[in-house]
């Protein structure tokens, strides 16, 4: 322990859920990944790179959730993404010509050179794969990826415990196979925790999660530290991390959140639908609908229409995010300070975020992490960034409290992901779930078409249960694709169920399937025996 | 079938146009229920209860279920290990519609483990069980009165704790982020369809809770369900908007923002034409002050 009076973990939390279309030559939701790619997990690297070479020490928590690191493997999202780039590389070098001598030649700039080194870290630093990147720097030591529910699953609305367990033990095995060890953490997701759950964490040798900030607030007994030191779940040890409310409000508030600065980027003025459809055309969807297409050249500039937006300028927005990470430090600071004060230890402040607010949705979130990087290393002794391992190495000794049911939804518990948008699909999910047990039950070692056919009916099953549908079906946006999604799961495992219990499985639609819904190639059936849950159980 | 591996299987979709209700089953031909948490305050119960159930009820108590109630039996089984119909530490009877398939149960205390059983209550007070549930427990939602005396904490420090640790701002967790990304992917649609209609900077957002303050705040949210049943043929419509029957019912659910006033006329007609029935529903949310 040095001088410091108090530690920052941040933690981001990156995901997408798992979309891959090979039937259609291109898929407007596969555009997610492809733009998450280019405006926050490689600027990330990039800045994780060149942080590294500055010889700037950093820690980060950082969830890489099983469906986006099957998606990163990809071989034909990889394929895509890299198509997706090139454009991208191609428009913005046409485009420096194009804005000569005009007001918007410099962003016009920064995109060319922004699109230009992700490009060559892609290919040349990562060849493709970029969770080597993020491996290195974990084993480095500064970036602690964690994992997360195998599709990020709902916990809390699992009613067998069995698929609670193949949950967590699904995304434990993924782990392994990409990082060559266990996973010591994980994100909850949605943060939705439910008592006793932490068994199934502690059997894959999980030691933390995070809560929001009611889930140990909550607690029993009344947590002495409040959410400023973790607590252990009774009888397992796993330690709980709570959010910290006060840094979350300060990004994210929708009055006075940094992201709302007139000076940065306006995200709903795009290149594509500013250009001339016949030069941009080649850069939209099949269907040649102008679409956006991740190039914006005017700030936000204040409550005006789209039309009287102004043009942006690259340097000013950064010296904003510079403004705002010394901002963010100086916060951190007196909060810590004023804390230490009260703690009879140094207090621990966990900011946590979704990763792809920074970069994606902020598009200077990016720089404001390097400058936050930066100015916490070189300009003050008082805070220092932590992972939560180191603090849990510091700290061994902590109380035990049970946390409370929670998650970081809207109202705090299960509403955003249980009502009355979106709550017929639990009738499909539980009962799908008991199915796979009852077929897991039966068949303890299926071979040969029996076994593919098994596996496949689980991966139905975890797609399914994805969190993201019913989160999408209550925003109501993008509700057509997340019921669509829903419902082509339940009629998947519906038919393959019936191939399978009156043993006339067809080879062709289960290779289909195994095409199509491809996520974790390794899957095991038995993950979802009652055998394998009891065992859990009878040990905490 | 293995002929059928060609590339050109690969890349057929293997469901053609957009999927209907029909394409997924309404229920798995099993007498069932699970009850599943929601919040501290409330509960979501689903049921299936098939034809031959109640063949079976019907053929062992007969008519003494014409004059019987349909009810929710919801037991408090907290620190109950092994629920026998009976050893609850105390239950509550709430009316239901069988065919309504799904109740959101408000729970009479937070903090407690609940079984529901979905049954008929006979005139003589008898309670005939139907199905059910799963035991499923609901969250406190307060801060807990144990103390732990390895972890003593000097009370007025605690307090203090407490407000640093945002306990004014539970439940608003991600709230607004959450709507944030919402409105996000609301106006992408809406670019997409080809209409840009925001006028406003990415951060204007209008959230629907009373200003908030040190000494008081107050955040309520509402949802009205219309339900109900029709004749068979019947051609019901919501406010001149026509709704579909699902085995002669329907049900709507609508979010209620503050100051709304919502008019909901239901019209039935027959399938001739010649015959109407209308029932005029009025609901109002005043704006919070």
């Amino acid at each position: 322990m040095g001088q410091e009076k108090g530690y920052l973990a941040l933690v981001l939390h990156a995901h997408l859920p798992f979309i891959k279309h090979p039937e259609y030559p291109d898929f407007l939701e596969e555009d997610w990944f492809y733009e998450a790619m280019v405006e926050t997990y490689i600027p990330l690297l990039s800045v994780f790179e060149k942080l590294t070479d500055e010889g700037c020490d950093f820690r980060l928590t950082m969830s890489l959730t099983p469906p986006l690191c099957n998606m990163m493997e990809d071989p034909l999202l990889i394929e895509r993404f890299r198509r997706y780039l090139n454009q991208r590389v191609e428009l913005s070098g046409k485009e420096i010509e194009r804005t000569k001598n005009t007001e918007f030649e410099s962003v016009a700039r920064m995109y060319y050179d922004k699109f230009r080194r992700y490009q060559d870290l892609f290919e040349n630093r990562y060849h493709g794969h970029v969770l080597q990147g993020f491996k290195k720097f974990q084993d480095m030591g500064k970036l602690e990826i964690i994992t997360c529910c195998a599709t990020h699953g709902y916990l809390p609305l699992m009613v067998h415990k069995e698929s609670v367990n193949a949950q967590i033990k699904i995304a434990a095995h993924d782990y392994r196979s990409r990082f060559g060890k266990n996973p010591r953490g994980i994100w909850l997701a949605e943060c939705a925790y439910n008592p006793g759950d932490d068994k199934f964490l502690r059997e894959e040798g999980i030691r933390f999660f995070f809560t929001e900030a009611h889930g140990i607030l909550h607690g029993t007994p009344r947590p002495k530290y409040g959410v400023y030191a973790p607590v252990y779940c009774p009888e397992t040890g796993v330690a709980a991390f709570a959010r910290d409310m006060e840094s979350a409000q300060q990004v994210w508030s929708a009055e006075s959140g940094y992201p709302g600065d007139h000076r940065y980027r306006e995200f709903y003025r795009d290149l594509g639908y500013d250009c001339d459809y016949d030069y941009i055309k080649p850069y939209l969807h099949s269907d040649g609908v102008r679409r956006n297409i991740g190039m914006k050249y005017h700030k936000i500039t204040g409550r005006v229409p789209l039309n009287q937006k102004q043009a942006y300028y690259p340097q000013e927005a950064r010296e904003v995010a510079a403004q705002h990470a010394g901002n963010f430090m100086f916060n951190r600071q007196q909060q810590i300070k004023y804390l230490s004060t009260i703690l009879d230890r140094k207090p621990l402040v966990v900011s946590m975020y979704d990763a792809e607010l920074y970069g994606h949705w902020w598009y200077e979130g990016i720089d404001f992490l390097e400058f936050l990087f930066k100015k916490i290393y070189y300009d003050q002794d008082e805070i220092k960034l932590i992972t939560p391992m180191e603090y849990l190495q510091m700290y061994p000794e902590n109380q035990v409290v049970q946390p409370s049911m929670s998650s970081w939804g809207d109202k705090g518990y299960h509403d955003v992901w249980l009502n009355s948008g979106n709550d017929w699909i639990y009738r499909h999910l539980i009962k799908s779930a008991e199915r796979m047990m009852e077929l897991a039950n039966r068949f303890p070692d299926a071979q040969g078409l029996l076994r593919r056919a098994l596996n496949q009916l689980a991966r139905e099953l975890v797609l399914m249960q994805s969190s993201d549908w019913a989160f999408l079906m209550t925003t109501g946006t993008a509700k057509e694709y997340s019921t669509k999604r829903t419902k082509d799961h339940i009629k998947r495992f519906n038919e393959l169920y019936e191939q399978i219990i009156h043993n006339r499985i067809d080879e062709g639609y289960v290779f289909n399937l195994e095409m199509r819904d491809s996520i974790f190639q390794q899957m095991d059936y038995r993950v979802y025996s009652t055998a394998e849950k009891e065992k859990v159980l009878a040990k905490y | 079938m293995a002929n059928n591996l060609s590339s050109t299987s690969l890349i057929k979709p293997l469901v053609q146009g957009r999927p209907t209700e029909e394409d997924i089953p309404s229920g798995y031909g099993k007498t069932e229920s699970y009850l599943l948490p929601k919040d501290p305050a409330w509960m979501f119960l689903f049921w299936e209860i098939t034809q031959s159930t109640f063949d079976y009820l019907k053929s062992q108590y007969g008519d003494l279920l014409n004059t019987a109630r349909t009810i929710i039996r919801l037991h408090d089984v907290t620190g109950v290990a092994l629920f026998n119909g009976t050893n609850s530490v105390k239950y509550y009877d709430m009316p239901v519609i069988l065919e309504a398939k799904s109740w959101y149960i408000h729970a009479p205390q937070s903090g407690r483990a609940y079984i529901a059983d979905i049954g008929y209550l006979t005139e003589d007070g008898r309670f005939i069980l139907v199905t059910r549930s799963n035991a499923t427990a609901i969250p406190p939602g307060h801060i807990s009165d144990v103390i732990d005396d390895k972890w003593m904490i000097v009370e007025g420090d605690f307090q203090k704790l407490l407000k640093l640790s945002g306990a004014d701002y539970i439940g608003l967790g991600a709230s607004e982020l959450m709507q944030v990304v919402g409105q996000r992917w609301k106006l992408t649609e809406l670019t997409q369809s080809g209409a840009p209609q925001s006028s406003w900077s990415s951060f204007a957002l209008h959230l629907d809770k009373v200003q908030e303050d040190e000494d008081i705040w107050l955040n309520a949210d509402c949802e009205i369900i219309i339900y109900g049943s029709a004749s068979k043929n019947a051609i019901v419509s919501i406010n001149g908007q026509e709704i579909e029957l699902k085995d002669g019912k329907f049900t709507i659910h609508r979010h209620l923002s503050a100051g709304d006033v919502v008019d909901l006329p239901i019209h039935a007609r027959n399938a001739k034409g010649d015959k109407t029935r209308r029932v005029d529903i009025k609901a109002v949310r005043e704006p919070g002050k």
